[in-house]
């Protein structure tokens, strides 16, 4: 009953127009974001964040988050119709999303994806209406020795689950958890890497990082890869066919999909570190598995589009629980959310539910509406978006930069942050070419002051003994935990070896 | 140039960067502070020895590897060239103002990425810049660079 009543403080928080209208407008630039290949939402939600200075914060909070999910939506309309994804956790919508639109199902293809989106996306919300107060109550017990563990726990978790190089993967988080120590240390005062530059006594911002290895590296990396020379001369033609909308068969063939592949996608999301692309690529393996006919796998098989769509959409939703109970992200696109949480004065944490239930709950009621708002546009506007796809590269590209430029610049005005984003762009270039990790990089450059602090109380509290992480119940279980998922990571990337 | 020299390249400049935070950790910043707790070096030299560490293990294992690396991209060129107009782009900013560089920009960018496209060029790179100036300058009041010589509007 109690839940009950604060999902209807919240929905009269989010039903105000001016929270509808952001919200919509969030969803679309979601969706566009997803749209255009290796600008995801992390960038997107870095750059808009200046945009959203002069609003209310539960307004702005609500069209960043929209941005967050709907870019899970967007991603897969370019999987589907051109086999390029949008986004890294819509890979596996390309694996039957596109043989489908080869076959002449592109229409009966985008519809299932969009409600599979809309099913994961709401079950998520659901399972965070009923399970985010029970965690806010369950983490007030919290101290320095389970908030360490915690951020340990994802920064582990994303290198070993997310492929390619772990040794890579630990020295992104390295440099993320260094560029986090400058400016002044909180507990002596004292100012450390800083040139004797005033502009650094308050450390990196994170904008101008996130912005540069996410927006400047992805582009100067898909440059490089030759991607403006490629047109949309591939886009398959769904307008051309015969039969748009899905059948009763194909509703029938794909319901267990569906639930299957939102649960999933919801407890990995809600694992910090794990996230969305890894919840779907586990999906698309369990349909595999639980399908009679897996050799039709890869050919267009609609399960094969529908569970991994499913879940990615319920991840995104389950990636809210650790952001607003604990404050901590579990990617490097909630980094930039808890970044832009911070930046309005809000601290996301065990309390925030009960401190601010106007905000926590009206963004929680927002993300049923946006699931909502994103169903339709996903059936109705897929002309629009089709546009899009055609807008050629090597226009985009220029834009983007105009848009990554201007939009670090006007956070405080600053030149040399700019100067920064450049200079992150070149670096997370060459950690794109090379493997290396970006996300972990801005995971730990959000967390390191929480890391350290929590760490050095700790060991004060412990008198220097780390005995203290065996001996707390609740920082147990986190290392059992934590030692579980990296055991399943280190077992799936043996099995990602094999084909799937 | 051969990938494999550039990946060198990348990983022995993040291990001399490492090295000097590493150097400064221990050479100019505590491990107690006065009180006698853990001060502002404890953190930076764990984070500092671990970066050295891997840094050195990774060049040393990936450099012997026995499989040669291929050669770069051949459209290496067009990502440069882009991050020098970028670089160029930055540093007009606050030369010759917000939407004076962004014109520029545009055009030097388009210029390069879509020949032979004249007329589409043009009106792109006026009219983008134009507006987003009246998005970020005079819609949300977000601070853009003026330039030494500001526009009289």
């Amino acid at each position: 009953m109690e839940v009950l009543n604060h999902l209807l403080l919240g929905l009269s928080v989010a039903l105000t127009p001016i929270n509808l209208a952001y919200l919509f407008v969030g969803v679309m630039i979601g969706m566009i974001v997803g749209i255009i290949p290796g600008f995801g939402p992390s960038a997107g939600i870095a750059i808009l964040l200046p945009i959203t200075f002069g609003m209310d914060p539960t307004s702005a909070v609500i069209m960043l988050a929209a941005i967050y999910y709907g870019s899970m939506y967007g991603g897969t309309i370019t999987s589907i119709l051109l086999n390029t994804p949008g986004e890294s956790s819509t890979v596996a919508s390309t694996f039957d999303g596109y043989p489908l639109a080869q076959q002449g199902r592109a229409g009966p293809a985008l519809v299932m994806q969009a409600v599979a989106s809309f099913v994961g996306g709401t079950l998520g919300v659901i399972l965070i209406t009923v399970l985010a107060p029970l965690f806010s109550q369950v983490t007030r017990s919290f101290g320095p020795p389970e908030f360490f563990l915690l951020v340990m726990m994802g920064l582990s978790t994303l290198i070993v689950m997310v492929g390619g190089n772990w040794r890579y993967g630990v020295i992104s988080a390295l440099i993320g958890f260094a560029l986090g120590t400058v400016g002044v240390d909180l507990e002596t005062g004292q100012t450390r890497f800083t040139f004797r530059s005033a502009e650094m006594i308050g450390g990196i911002d994170f904008i101008p990082i996130a912005i540069g290895l996410f927006g400047l590296g992805e582009l100067y990396y898909a440059m490089y890869t030759g991607l403006h020379l490629k047109g949309s001369g591939g886009i398959v033609r769904y307008d051309k066919e015969r039969r748009f909308w899905p059948t009763a068969r194909d509703f029938i063939d794909t319901r267990f999909s569906l639930v299957r592949g939102s649960f999933l996608g919801f407890v990995i999301g809600v694992i910090p570190g794990a996230g969305a692309t890894i919840a779907s690529l586990m999906s698309y393996s369990l349909e595999k598995s639980a399908s009679r006919t897996p050799e039709k796998f890869g050919k267009g098989m609609m399960a094969g589009l529908v569970g991994p769509e499913a879940a990615n959409n319920a991840a995104s939703s389950g990636a809210m629980i650790p952001l607003l109970t604990l404050g901590i992200p579990g990617s490097a696109s909630t980094a930039v959310l808890l970044a832009a949480f911070v930046l309005w004065g809000l601290t996301p944490g065990p309390l925030l539910m009960a401190q601010k239930p106007e905000f926590a709950w009206g963004l929680i009621a927002s993300m049923y509406l946006g699931n909502v708002a994103l169903l339709a546009l996903n059936i109705f506007a897929i002309p629009l978006f089709v546009l899009m796809i055609k807008l050629p590269y090597r226009i985009l590209a220029p834009a983007v930069i105009l848009v990554c430029t201007l939009g670090t610049y006007s956070v405080n005005g600053s030149i040399i942050e700019t100067w920064l984003m450049f200079a992150a762009g070149l670096v997370g270039f060459f950690m794109r070419l090379y493997g290396f990790s970006p996300a972990a990089l801005v995971l730990a450059l959000v967390l390191g002051p929480l890391a350290e602090q929590s760490l050095r109380q700790t060991l004060t509290i412990s008198d220097s003994s780390f005995g203290i992480f065996l001996e707390r119940p609740m920082s147990a279980w986190i290392l059992g935990i934590t030692a579980a998922v990296l055991i399943a990571g280190i077992f799936m990337r043996r099995r990602a070896r094999r084909p799937i | 140039m051969g990938g494999r020299a550039l990946r060198a390249g990348f990983l022995l400049a993040l291990l001399f960067a490492a090295g000097w935070y590493t150097w400064t950790a221990f050479a100019e910043l505590s491990y107690l502070s006065s009180a006698g707790r853990l001060g502002p070096g404890f953190f930076p030299r764990i984070i500092g020895s671990g970066l050295v560490l891997f840094l050195a293990y990774s060049i040393f294992a990936d450099l012997r590897r026995a499989a040669p690396e291929g050669d770069v991209s051949p459209y290496w060129r067009t990502a440069a060239v882009l991050a020098l107009l970028c670089a160029v782009f930055v540093g007009l900013l606050e030369l010759i103002g917000g939407l004076l560089a962004m014109v520029a920009f545009m055009a030097g960018a388009l210029w390069f990425l879509n020949r032979g496209r004249t007329l589409q060029n043009v009106l792109v790179a006026i009219l983008l810049p134009l507006a987003m100036y009246l998005i970020f300058s005079v819609w949300l009041n977000a601070a853009l660079p003026r330039g030494l010589l500001p526009l009289p509007f």
